[in-house]
This record gives C-alpha cells, sequence and structure tokens, in this order.
C-alpha cells in the first residue's frame, strides 16, 4: 500500500484490557469447546502438550527454561515499563512458584496484563525526514503448518519457524552470524526454545548447553526479549517483539539499550518472531538500523 | 454447592462420534477411496478430498503422543479432579484424540507409553472416551 501510494503512513496498533476487562479469559477458557469436557482449557494446556512432546524429542525442560525466564527478567529489571521492573527472580523463585500445568511453573507463562502498544510503518524515503531514525525491514517469512492442533505432530520440531525463518534470511540476504539479536514471541519459555532451534541457533536438541552462562542476558552473546518480552514485560502479541526490535534499533531504551551500556554489541540487525494459535502460524521479520 | 459439569458439545459433523462414545463404541470416518481414518469429522477426506465417507469403529488401543498435568482449575468442575492429566493419544488407527489419562500416578507417565481406552460415563447422554496405560 505504501509503495503503491494508496497511504502514507499506516499505523498498527494492539490495545487490550486483558486482566481488567476479562476479554482474555473468555477467549482462551471457552466452555463450549469440544476439550473442555476433558478439563483442556487455554493456551496454556496446548502449550503444555507441545512442550511435553518437545521434552520426549529434545528438550531439558525446566533446566533449559529456566535460563530464559531469569534471562527475561534481568531485562525487564532493566526496564521501568516492565511489569516485572522491580522484581528479580532466582533459580529458588523459578522452581518454587507453583506448577500451573505441567511441564510448566508460573514463570515459565507470559503475563495477561492491560495496556496498548502501536508502531508506525512508512516509506524508507518519507522517513528521512521524521525526528527519529527509523528501522528499516529487511526482510520478512511466513509459515503456516497446521490448522488441527490435535493431529499436529511437529510441536517438538520443525514448527514454522524453520521455513519462515529461511525465507526471512533470504529475503535479507544474511545469514545467522549477521544478527546481533532477537526479539523472539514468547507467550512460554517452551516457545522460545523451539523458535530459536528452528531458526537454528543451536542445533537440535543443542539449547540445553546454548542459553547456559548468560548467553540471552544484559551482558551476553546473543540478547533476547530486552524489554523482559511477554513473560516478563507485558504481553501485547507480535507488538511486544517488534516494538522492542524498532526501539532497540533507535536507540531509545535507556538503561536497558544494547551496545555498551548492557555490555552487548551495538545492534544492527535484529531478528523477530511472532506465532500464532498453538505453534500453528509463524511470522519471522529481520530489522535493521537506519 | 453442586457444579455443573462440562458436557461435550456435538455438532451435526461429530453427533455419530458421541453417538458410538454413548454405546462405549469408538467409532471414527474412514475414507471410502484412501482408507484414512480421520478426527476431527469432516466431509472431505483431509488426504485425497473424496466425499466418500463410512464411520468404522477403533480398536481403542494407541499410544502417548504427549499429556500435560493439570495444577490449577480453570473452571470449578475441575477443582476436586486435581492434578488431572490431558494427553493426545494416537489410535492404532491414525487419529490423534485428545482426552485424559486416568489409573496412573502422573510422574509414571511418559510420551510413547500404550493405552487402552476406558469410558467415563458422565451423565445419561454422554460417555467420554478416556485411557488409561496398559
Amino acid at each position: 500500500m505504501l509503495d503503491a501510494g494508496i497511504c502514507n503512513y499506516v499505523v498498527i496498533s494492539y490495545g487490550h484490557s486483558g486482566l481488567w476487562g476479562g476479554g482474555m479469559r473468555q477467549l482462551l477458557f471457552n466452555t463450549r469447546a469440544s476439550e473442555a469436557a476433558f478439563g483442556h482449557f487455554g493456551a496454556v494446556g496446548r502449550y503444555a502438550l507441545a512442550a511435553r512432546r518437545g521434552m520426549h524429542a529434545f528438550s531439558r525442560g525446566p533446566d533449559t527454561w529456566k535460563h530464559i525466564a531469569m534471562g527475561q527478567r534481568k531485562w525487564a529489571n532493566l526496564n521501568p515499563a516492565a511489569i516485572m521492573h522491580a522484581k528479580p527472580m532466582s533459580e529458588e523463585d523459578y522452581y518454587g512458584a507453583p506448577l500451573v500445568v505441567e511441564p510448566f511453573r508460573l514463570f515459565d507463562n507470559c503475563q495477561m496484563n492491560d495496556g496498548g502498544r502501536a508502531i508506525i510503518v512508512t516509506s524508507a524515503e518519507r522517513a528521512k525526514d521524521l525526528k527519529h531514525r527509523p528501522a528499516l525491514i529487511m526482510g520478512m517469512g511466513l509459515d503456516n503448518p497446521c490448522n488441527e492442533i490435535a493431529q499436529a505432530q511437529y510441536t517438538a520440531g520443525p514448527t514454522g519457524a524453520k521455513k519462515a525463518g529461511r525465507a526471512a534470511l533470504e529475503m535479507a540476504g544474511i545469514g545467522l552470524a549477521d544478527i546481533d539479536a532477537c526479539q523472539i514471541y514468547d507467550c512460554f519459555t517452551y516457545t522460545v526454545e523451539v523458535t530459536l532451534q528452528d531458526y537454528g541457533f543451536f542445533g537440535y536438541g543443542e539449547g540445553k548447553d546454548w542459553f547456559k552462562g548468560g548467553t540471552i542476558e544484559p551482558g551476553g552473546r546473543m540478547p533476547v526479549n530486552t524489554s523482559g518480552g511477554q513473560l516478563s514485560e507485558a504481553y501485547f502479541m507480535g507488538l511486544t517483539p517488534i516494538s522492542e526490535a524498532v526501539m532497540q534499533l533507535m536507540g531509545r531504551c535507556g538503561p536497558r539499550q544494547l551496545g555498551p551500556k548492557t555490555q552487548t554489541k551495538e545492534p544492527q540487525i535484529i531478528l523477530c518472531s511472532d506465532n500464532g494459535g498453538t505453534l500453528q502460524s509463524h511470522a519471522c521479520l529481520i530489522f535493521r538500523r537506519g | 454447592m453442586s457444579v455443573e459439569k462440562i458436557l461435550p458439545t456435538p455438532d451435526a459433523d461429530s453427533k455419530p462420534f458421541w453417538d458410538g462414545c454413548r454405546e462405549h463404541r469408538l467409532k471414527f470416518q474412514q475414507c471410502g477411496v484412501c482408507g484414512e481414518v480421520r478426527w476431527p469429522p469432516s466431509i472431505l477426506c483431509p488426504q485425497c478430498h473424496s466425499q466418500n465417507t463410512r464411520w468404522m469403529e477403533a480398536s481403542g488401543r494407541g499410544t502417548i503422543y504427549t499429556f500435560a498435568v493439570y495444577h490449577q482449575a480453570f473452571h470449578p468442575a475441575f477443582k476436586g479432579k486435581l492434578p488431572y492429566v490431558v494427553a493426545v493419544v494416537k489410535l492404532d488407527e491414525g487419529p490423534m484424540l485428545l482426552t485424559n489419562l486416568v489409573g496412573r500416578p502422573p510422574d509414571s507417565l511418559a510420551c510413547e507409553m500404550p493405552v487402552q481406552v476406558e469410558w467415563d460415563d458422565i451423565s445419561e447422554e454422554y460417555s467420554l472416551p478416556k485411557f488409561r496405560p496398559i
């Protein structure tokens, strides 16, 4: 639409009173669904099924996921806008939190919150005249593997991330080695593990070692979800990862800014994921500094 | 205070399945052309797109594809059942069925365990196919 001259600026927004309004509960806990008679409700149950199959196939489960939950929390502790800003998380906190739907404990789950977020898309040409330095879209890829989740046999991977990631890298004309940071749709910790695995950041089953030693944290070699993500900042669907990637590339992230402030590489290129249903649809977006 | 149970909600496509369950028979659609046994019910075979369909009775045997242990009740009807196990069972005939696992402590379960159907008559009209490890 921008290229065709139909419009000059596009706002992509998301706003929801997920906590106060109860709309998210209605969406997730539908008692008319055929699975409700078996006591199966919401995204947490569906992703717990996916994660358990992942543990059967390749994952160490909580021993890996704790690094994701705690690492993202460290980023949230640097982000005054994050819901979990003032709440550090220790390993004892992670393991001590109640089981929700096993294999997930409380901090494997993203948050339900009120709020909103918006991004503005325009042409690179128009962006030159704007106040802030823009982030440019380098590549994108989509893959939607399934519409009937009970019959899905890919929940332990490869998910849609594999094809979508490959397509986005190809369009951008770069390789994974060029990526400076990732903003991954993190409805649950397992989603981060399986998505990064399917993108190829580590080999099948190697997440157990890859996440160790602070890889994704401030000071780490591959920062992931630097706002705290949906787990520790706030849940705004795909706009949590995308807005953070754009803000980081613009240099507007304050104490959590990638670069010298957080002992990380100054970011030129950031990869984002979005994910719908229960790993049923996937989008990969790659941005670079304008 | 008694809490109302959540019952299945059959539609025109799935009614024969739930009617079968009431008789403790596990019935699925099978394609009359390629033989694919499918779930959920549909007017077309997802493999070969034929509308030639019959209902067959499955053996009730399968394996655990995956499972999740609920420690929180998202509806009052399940409060007294915690912890309970929701699973996807891969039936020997092919389809995967969302169900509950019964008869074993949750921490003794594993993916790929063989299971057999066991019926839970939750009302006069409805029986749920649940599965027990064998």
